[in-house]
């Protein structure tokens, strides 16, 4: 999976391309953990071209929302794909995490204090 | 590694199981406890990082022993698998075995000091174990924590959304957390039992085997 990083402002848009697995979670896990680190509070997951996600990349999205909202932050999911969208739904995720259908829209989301 | 202070979802569930007082398992579906064990042992597994699952199937990611015998036991089974199955089918394989997982986590339990084993005869000829608490501050602080994320609006820990998960499965959520503050968060706890994926199958094969059962019920007239 790759992984690429760009900020608005005080947002962090990380586009994500591949597969989200047991693999490559631990990957994405460390990027959110280091962003945390270095003081980023405001995170959009742009998943335009991320094509699975597996239990393991749920656990990581779920983990890095919490530990974002514990300490102040907020999250936003965008542009799930079909089978994304999919793992999503059968997961109640969308319930419960903020999910846009656009980077665009779930940047915006996140603008302001 | 499991640290050694933390239950696994194994002993967790094997604990949460047990009725305070008298030490009897409270009541579940039928075999609901049999998959929720099977299903415990799964999700310790994942947390580990020993396996991955997706709607489809469950890969195992790494065989290497996770220094505790029972899931290590478990690994084994899945690494030897020539396909790859959906979690649905390693449920039943593992409920299969449900009678052993039962017993090594509550020895578990009394090796750590929080169940202790009696041994009662019924009429004198049917051998009942009890496992009455001997510290209750694992149970509680348990119940405490999922209350608050029940009750509350957080977000769930993934670790937390998994128990919760398994609990809902085999029923026992609606038997620990009872009351109308609970039946008015009815649907932020169905929310958040689907957020496991390996309980949410759990759940489904409860589901199917209970309707499989009520479908080979001879008619009452």
């Amino acid at each position: 999976m790759e992984i690429t990083a760009s900020n608005q402002n005080d947002i962090t848009v990380l586009a994500l391309q591949g597969r989200l697995d047991g693999i490559a979670s631990p990957q994405l896990e460390q990027r959110l953990d280091a962003l945390l680190a270095g003081g980023a509070r405001k995170v959009v997951f742009d998943c335009t071209a991320l094509t699975y996600v597996s239990s393991a990349g749920l656990r990581v999205f779920l983990s890095g929302a919490k530990k974002l909202k514990s300490a102040g932050g907020r999250t936003a999911f965008a542009a799930l794909t079909p089978a994304v969208h999919e793992v999503f739904e059968l997961s109640g995720f969308h319930e419960v995490l903020a999910v846009h259908p656009s980077a665009a829209d779930a940047t915006a989301s996140l603008a302001g204090p | 590694m499991i640290p050694s202070h933390q239950l696994t979802f194994v002993e967790e569930i094997a604990l949460l199981a047990l009725d305070d007082t008298s030490g009897k398992r409270l009541p579940m579906p039928t075999l609901g406890f049999s998959y929720a064990l099977a299903g415990a042992a799964l999700c310790d597994l994942f947390h580990l990082g020993r396996i991955d699952t997706d709607p489809a199937v469950l890969t195992v990611l790494s065989n290497a022993p996770t220094g505790d015998p029972i899931l290590d036991e478990v690994l084994k089974v899945l690494a030897a698998a020539r396909t790859l199955e959906p979690v649905g089918s390693w449920l039943g394989v593992l409920a299969q075995r449900s009678a052993w997982l039962e017993a090594a986590a509550d020895d578990r339990l009394v090796e750590r000091g929080i169940l202790r084993r009696e041994e009662n005869k019924v009429l004198w000829v049917f051998g009942v174990r009890r496992y009455p608490t001997v510290d209750n501050h694992e149970r509680i602080e348990v119940r405490t924590r999922l209350r608050a994320l029940i009750l509350g609006d957080d977000l769930p820990d993934p670790r937390d959304a998994t128990l919760l998960s398994l609990l809902c499965a085999c029923q026992l959520a609606a038997v620990i957390f009872r009351g109308p503050e609970y039946n008015a968060r009815a649907d932020r706890l169905a929310a958040l039992a689907k957020m496991d994926l390996v309980g949410r199958e759990v759940s489904r094969a409860i589901d199917a085997l209970g309707k499989a059962l009520l479908g080979a019920s001879p008619l009452r007239i």
